[in-house]
């Protein structure tokens, strides 16, 4: 019987069930109670959860104290690190979020919360920003969190020598200044309203003023570390003096890699681990189908697209690249592709869950017969183009290619789909051919995902599209505190981008990950696989 | 005996000294280098520039390749470029690792693989010699991945006796040790049996058409005496060494039952530090599993000379 039929004979036969759920919602009866008095009535708990919210881990609303969670992340090797500025990839941000805490806490509307900043406040003009921080915090080692800790943690990403992958997000502070022991003020080069939330990201940590040595993670974070061998595992161990009241609940953390999809699967359906980080699509079926695991599905901004470098031929022509748009059947690849985990994108960066996005703008339909019109303006009627790529570019970046080789077909238009290694791809490929796959992960801002990869000096731009009022309007965004100014320069922007620009983004990818039921107080935040990696504060294993 | 096994280990030598050019000039040939190994997506020139500095890979390959290997004869196996960390230290856990399934899985595999052989060529073309051949060509032909899936779904997964990764950490018995990798060995042994019992029938049905063999039967000594007092002595030079070829292959060669397993061996570091252009942590593992390979046929080489007394004159 599937489960929609139990709740439906369920409610049908016991009327008090939905007295029992008013109760319930009104706070008036706890979660166990609830569960019981529907138990009495001959429900189980598994039903009785659903009831509640729509799935059987809602219920467990109380956190639970102790146990050792075993979680794993896909790629990961040698190289994995316990320097913030140095994280790169899932396994590293896990244990970023284990060790350490930044400044403060990007949340799931992506807005910048407390962590250990207090309260921040900017100037009129948005080119300085105080930030108050959080008096009584120790790091591991004892000693105690004052300002000089937080300038030196920020103004490392600046030395080159650190090599952070984070120094674009910091190049804008001119200068940090300790007013007092709790006090920083940040004096930036250029205004920028978004400042709280880029020192939420993940690179963003707070260690104790001139570390060098990260090999014992000293941070202020929940967990303390007992053993770390990098491209093995990491185990952690709940920090006695955390700050933060009655945080966390697990007493341990162990957390590994397990590159291999099917055998990170497997690991969980054999309950080897509770939690797992990057979920092929095509396996959601299985772990539906299997008791006491669920799919974790998180709305994002992260996406695979076409780029098309404006520099070079053939796709310098707008004409082409807007055949190539119109070309896209989003629905189908969300449908097909995605297995309908995601949003239709509009071949532009920004997406729906990011507080910037306009929504003004219509989403491109597929519209053969208008690509077929763009193509005979651009001369490439019955044409050939070849667009290069590879398992690494992206989630369904070949799968992708394949599906525009079929429909550019119907148009008269030869695609070649040429698969290159994914070994070399970033090198070899990437930015180099005039059309490829490329893939990107959503940035905590809508201007920083902007200024890195469409501004006409970007590193990252990966089409070469240049656009001067383009570039004019984030210095705006940038300067502006005004909600509503905001949106409408973001707005245009991202116009800007949908009807000149060199990517054509047919849908947003949810991230999908995976969990034991036992697994409770997971919060989903977009910006990342596992709830942003934000986990470790705030989940607890049931029984 | 000792002359021959002298100039075996300067062949060993030069062969190393061969493998090391052999993988260095691979690792040049591939595209991209670590630096933009390390960035990925996020490789801007400038990045990249600073990375290469900092590691001085802008000094020519042959410099490099020269530095390496003055350290390496130093016995300093060198800093991995990927994660800044002593080679040593990276490698020795996993070397322990590997070492740690290899022997458990040769002590189950060698002594099964022997008694399947005899027991098939004890009467050739007999009930359990039909069973042995298509039970191993069976193993032999099914690959090892498959099987790997194919255990962990009725062991892991369906039933749950056994885990579907490895732990090689924090196990308090030797019994939870057997636990932990009973998969692994299992699917190893599946895939090393059969090589090697095929080989041992072989050798000793070859055997046993000799005259010395006509002339044991015409005596009348039982057909087991046969085979395990006459034949099998002069069966162990082909044995011994398809044994030596099974063992390296179990120190080098196990990187998918490794990835399936999720065990941190020495054979994944590797496929793990090529796809990082990790040049030192390449070369220090090729050098491992060459050394392995050297040995394990140099102590076969000596086993065949000590059985067979007609191999300790040179002609």
């Amino acid at each position: 019987m599937s489960e929609k039929k139990k709740i439906a004979r369920a409610l049908a036969q016991h009327s008090d069930v939905a007295s029992l759920k008013a109760l319930y919602q009104s706070a008036a009866m706890s979660r166990r109670a609830f569960v019981s008095r529907l138990a009495a009535l001959g429900i189980s708990a598994s039903v009785a959860g659903i009831i509640v919210a729509g799935s059987p881990v809602a219920i467990a609303a109380t956190p639970k104290r102790g146990g050792r969670l075993r979680a794993a992340a896909g790629a990961h090797g040698p190289d994995d690190t316990l320097d913030p500025a140095r994280f790169n990839s899932v396994i590293n941000y896990g244990r970023g979020e284990q060790f350490y805490n930044g400044l403060t806490r990007i949340d799931g509307s992506l807005v910048a919360q407390p962590d250990l900043a207090e309260s921040w406040e900017p100037n009129s003009d948005a080119t300085q920003w105080v930030f108050k921080l959080r008096k009584g915090v120790e790091f591991h080692s004892g000693k105690s969190l004052d300002a000089e800790d937080a300038l030196y943690s920020i103004e490392r990403h600046l030395d080159k020598d650190v090599g952070s992958g984070a120094k674009a997000f910091v190049e804008n502070i001119a200068e940090g200044i300790v007013e007092d022991k709790h006090t920083l003020r940040f004096k930036l080069k250029g205004p920028d309203a978004d400042l709280p939330v880029i020192l939420g990201t993940y690179q963003m940590k707070i260690v104790p003023v001139g570390t060098t040595d990260f090999s014992t993670a000293p941070g202020t974070g929940p967990f303390k570390l007992k053993e770390f061998k990098p491209g093995v595992r990491s185990l952690a161990h709940r920090n006695e003096n955390y700050w933060e009241e009655g945080r966390p609940y697990l007493d341990e953390i162990e957390w590994f890699g397990i590159s291999d999809h099917n055998a990170r699967m497997n690991a969980l359906l054999a309950g080897d681990i509770s939690m797992m980080s990057g979920l092929d699509p095509k396996a959601i079926p299985k772990i539906k189908s299997s008791a006491g695991v669920r799919v974790v599905n998180t709305k994002a901004g992260q996406y695979t697209n076409f780029a098309m470098m404006t520099d070079r031929a053939p796709t310098d022509n707008n004409e082409l690249r807007l055949a190539i748009k119109y070309l896209q059947n989003r629905e189908r690849i969300l449908k097909l592709i995605y297995k309908g985990n995601g949003m239709l994108g509009n071949d532009q960066p920004i997406s729906p869950v990011d507080p910037m996005y306009c929504d003004e703008i219509p989403i491109r339909a597929y519209d053969p017969d208008k690509a077929k019109f763009h193509l005979k303006k651009a001369g490439m009627d019955g044409g050939t183009i070849k667009v290069h790529t590879s398992e690494v570019a992206g989630t369904g970046a070949i799968e992708q290619a394949l599906l525009l080789q079929r429909e550019a077909g119907k148009i008269g238009l030869k695609v070649e789909v040429q698969r290159d290694p994914g070994d070399g791809y970033w090198s070899a490929t990437w930015g180099k051919k005039p059309f490829f796959m490329s893939g990107w992960n959503m940035r905590p801002t809508a201007n920083i995902m902007l200024t890195l990869a469409f501004t006409s000096d970007a590193a990252w731009n990966e089409a070469r599209w240049k656009n001067a009022r383009f570039d004019e309007l984030l210095t705006l965004g940038r300067a502006s505190l005004d909600p509503m100014q905001r949106k409408n320069i973001y707005c245009e922007a991202q116009t800007l981008i949908q009807e000149t620009g060199g990517v054509a983004i047919p849908c947003f990818i949810d991230y999908l990950d995976a969990m034991s039921d036992k697994v409770g107080g997971f919060e989903p935040v977009p910006l990342g696989p596992l709830g942003a990696s934000q986990w470790p504060r705030s989940v607890w294993l049931e029984g | 005996m000792w002359l021959v096994v002298l100039r075996r280990l300067g062949l060993g030598i030069i062969t190393l000294w061969v493998v090391s050019v052999l993988v260095f000039t691979g690792t040049e040939i591939l595209p991209g280098d670590v630096a933009e190994a390390i960035l990925g997506q996020s490789a801007t020139p400038e990045a990249v520039a600073a990375i290469r500095d900092q590691l001085q890979l802008d000094r020519p390959a042959v410099v490099r390749y020269a530095d390496w290997l003055t350290d390496l004869l130093r016995g300093d196996l060198g800093i991995s470029l990927a994660a800044n960390m002593e080679i040593s230290e990276m490698i020795s856990g996993r070397f322990k690792n590997t070492l740690v399934l290899a022997s458990l899985t040769a002590a189950l595999a060698v002594p099964l693989a022997l008694a399947m052989g005899l027991a098939a060529a004890m009467f050739p073309g007999g009930r359990v010699d039909r069973l042995v051949t298509i039970s191993t060509l069976f193993l032999l032909s099914v690959p090892e991945f498959f099987i790997a899936a194919t255990l962990v779904l009725v062991f892991a997964v369906h039933l749950q006796w056994l885990p579907a990764i490895t732990y090689m950490t924090e196990y308090e018995s030797i019994w939870q040790l057997m636990e932990s990798l009973a998969l692994p060995i299992l699917t190893l042994t599946t895939s090393v049996v059969a090589h090697m019992s095929r080989m041992t029938r072989a050798a000793i049905i070859n055997v046993m058409t000799s005259p010395y063999i006509e002339m044991a039967i015409l005596k009348g000594v039982p057909r087991g005496r046969i085979v395990l007092r006459h034949a099998l002595f002069n069966a162990v030079g082909p044995v011994v060494n398809v044994i030596a070829l099974n063992l390296a292959y179990l120190v080098s060669g196990v990187v998918i039952v490794e990835t399936v397993f999720a065990y941190p061996g020495l054979a994944k570091l590797m496929v793990d530090a090529v796809s990082r252009r990790d040049m030192p942590l390449v070369q220090a593992c090729a050098m491992i599993f060459c050394t392995a390979y050297i040995l394990f046929i140099l102590i076969a080489d000596v086993l065949a000379i000590l059985a067979n007394p007609r191999l300790r004159q040179p002609k």
